[in-house]
């Protein structure tokens, strides 16, 4: 057995690969992730690789030559793998090596060998040379020959693009052990912490990269995650807000320097520009100023200038509306209200900018927490989300064989009947007007599912009712009192009247459903509390224990599912 | 998963409730929908064992 095969011989890590930025993480003995820097000190390493005379540069050092060898710099390359030419969008590479059609593949033609002539490098192979550069930073931090990743990709990269990585990463010397989903991977990184609860929740992962937005509704239920709805946008992306940032120092250069020209239109002032506003944007991540330096930035002419957050919040503020808008999209595609939504994961890298993340928390109600860096003590930072989840799920199945763990990733086991409507009780009344329902399970919960309940009695004790219903949650539209007319100034003009622009009050509530059953516990002791469990199998039978707590027997129910089982549509 | 805590009181039992040994089935549950759980944490692997080994909570459970 090959040593990548074994799992005793395995050195398993997680990789995040994204088109701008790739991370790598591994897993301490105390379960802990943690994020690996690379030689340059990079915990976010550019995905990008550069040639000078044959030299192999990568990373933070490749990114530097798109000033002076822009053409032979390949970045922004992890969409196009496993794609045909006709079907990428190469416009992210615009200042770097262009991608070019090569068989039925994508690849650039530079000059990677000492020799003056270009040569066509598939993206595969420049994935596999950027995979191993990352395999050995890896290597050598950990002191330890890596040989295995669980590595995250986007919720929509397709069975195409996954074997395409694989075998590229195979090249590297990286047995993939499991592709899991950038939002599902962040979603764990929170779930992994030592003091995270669990809870049944709905989450939003949303993530503002370098080159594109991905939006995720998540259902949590029990540590089980169920992606409900995605939304992914190549429009609203990190490389919008750098030149929100391009362009304003471009115009300052202008009015301060007539003779220089226009850095925009020439290309190595213009890659001199874009690297200095993306750090510059990252300044105003933390800082409410920050300078803008280049030597030489055009017309050999320096420039130095300022600006500050709120001007820049100001310059860019269309586009975090349209982030903002894009994570409620992704709510109403999931048929759900933004009130359902417990929290909202900000990841990727432009979610350190305070103003993605309050523009988020704004199209959302107080009840939803935002975890971003600006408005969460305890937020972990976004560009670690994705390889922090790997690098858990690689600690939790290296142990086991690759069969093993393709059996357990099948639809044979994945394929799941999810609860349609959250199931309850009847609280103060048994009538199905007057009661108040209270969810044990909710909705989306995958099958099987077990879950308990511990429930108030009335204030005697006595003989009560247990009546088990489902519910469909409700939002409760208060429009508001319409203000009284100040009667002793009647001269008051209508601008005075705001009962229009005033909110109207949303509540999540519930509708009492269909009744499924009903049980009686008598003689409870005062104060009593009753425990309520309930069993749903995946044949949506119903087994349900009801018993006083600390008190003697109980009622046992069952319930047979639904007479013709049809399974809904995922 | 933590027991789900409700504060509001369950309702009175209406005078002459009867049931056989205290439990009337009155309906089902709705159909469910087949959706894809993501092969991804701790709870997924418990939850890939029992199924793959047909077992249920409570033989999990022991
Ligand atoms: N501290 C920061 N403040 C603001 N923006 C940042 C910060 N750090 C990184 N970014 C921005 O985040 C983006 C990169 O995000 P991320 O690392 O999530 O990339 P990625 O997943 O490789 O992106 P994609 O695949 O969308 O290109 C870049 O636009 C970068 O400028
Ligand atoms: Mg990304």
């Amino acid at each position: 057995m090959s040593p990548e095969k074994d799992p005793a011989q395995r050195v398993a890590i997680g990789i995040s690969f994204g088109n701008s930025y790739s991370s790598i993480a591994f897993t301490t003995g105390e379960g802990k992730a943690e994020v690996i820097a690379n030689e340059d000190g990079d915990r976010q390493i550019p995905s990008i690789l550069s040639y000078v005379e044959g030299e192999e540069l990568h990373g933070g050092q490749a990114k530097a030559q798109l000033v002076r060898n822009a053409t032979n710099t390949v970045a922004y390359f992890r969409d196009f793998l496993g794609k045909e030419f006709k079907s990428i969008d190469p416009s992210p590479c615009h200042q770097s090596a262009h991608p070019v059609q090569h068989d039925s593949t994508v690849a650039f033609n530079i000059r990677d060998t000492p020799e003056e002539k270009e040569n066509a490098v598939t993206v595969a192979d420049i994935t596999t040379r950027h995979l191993k550069r990352l395999r050995i930073s890896a290597s050598d931090y950990l002191g330890k020959h890596v040989n295995s990743a669980v590595i995250t990709v986007p919720t929509n990269f397709s069975d195409a693009q996954k074997d395409a990585l694989n075998k590229a990463a195979k090249a590297a010397g990286i047995e993939v052990l499991q592709f899991i989903s950038e939002p599902v991977a962040a979603v764990l990184a929170y779930d992994a912490r030592p003091d995270a609860k669990q809870a049944d929740k709905i989450v939003v992962v949303a993530d503002l990269g370098g080159t594109r937005s991905d939006v995720a509704v998540i259902a949590s239920r029990g540590g089980i995650y169920t992606v409900l709805a995605t939304i992914h946008d190549y429009e609203v992306s990190g490389f919008q807000l750098d030149q929100v940032l391009m362009d304003h120092f471009s115009k300052e250069f202008m009015k301060k320097h007539k003779t220089g020209g226009d850095p925009r239109e020439n290309d190595r002032s213009l890659a001199k520009l874009k690297l200095e506003c993306e750090a510059v944007k990252k300044a105003l991540s933390i800082g409410s100023s920050a300078n803008f330096s280049v030597e030489s930035l055009a017309g050999g002419l320096d420039f130095t200038a300022t600006i500050n957050r709120s001007r820049y919040e100001l310059l860019a503020s269309k586009h975090f509306a349209a982030f903002a808008r894009l994570v409620t999209h992704a709510v109403e595609k999931a048929q759900l209200d933004p009130l359902d939504i417990s929290e909202v994961i900000l990841a990727g890298g432009n979610s350190h900018t305070p103003k993605t993340a309050s523009a988020v928390q704004n199209a959302f109600p107080e009840s939803t927490k935002v975890l971003a860096p600006s408005t969460s003590t305890t937020a972990i930072n976004p560009n670690e989300l994705s390889v922090r989840g790997a690098a858990i799920q690689a600690s939790l199945i290296q142990e086991f064989e690759l069969e093993d763990i393709e059996q357990s990733t099948h639809p044979m086991v994945t394929v799941t009947p999810h609860l349609s409507h959250a199931v309850g009780v009847l609280c103060i009344s048994g009538d199905e007007s007057t009661g108040v329902f209270h969810a044990i399970v909710d909705a989306e919960t995958p099958l099987p599912v077990r879950r308990t309940a511990l429930i108030a009695t009335p204030r005697e004790g006595g003989d009560v009712l247990i009546k088990l219903c489902e519910g469909a949650r409700h939002i409760k539209v208060t429009k508001p009192e319409p203000k009284a007319k100040q009667a002793k100034d009647d001269s008051d003009d209508d601008s005075d009247d705001e009962s229009d622009d005033e909110e109207e009050l949303r509540e999540k509530t519930w509708k009492v459903g269909k009744v499924l059953s009903e049980a009686a516990l008598r003689g409870l002791k005062k104060g009593a509390k009753v425990e309520v469990q309930i069993n749903i199998g995946a044949d949506l039978n119903v087994n349900c224990i009801f018993r006083e707590v600390g008190g003697k027997g109980g009622v046992r129910g069952l319930l047979s599912g639904p007479k013709s089982q049809q399974n809904g549509s995922a | 998963m933590a027991s789900v805590q409700v504060s509001l009181p369950l309702p009175v039992l209406p005078e002459g409730w009867a049931g056989e040994k205290d439990f009337k089935a009155i309906g089902h549950l709705s159909h469910a929908t087949d959706r894809n759980i993501e092969p991804v944490g701790p709870h997924f692997l418990a939850h890939a064992r029992r199924k793959r080994h047909k077992r249920t909570f409570s033989e999990d459970d022991r």
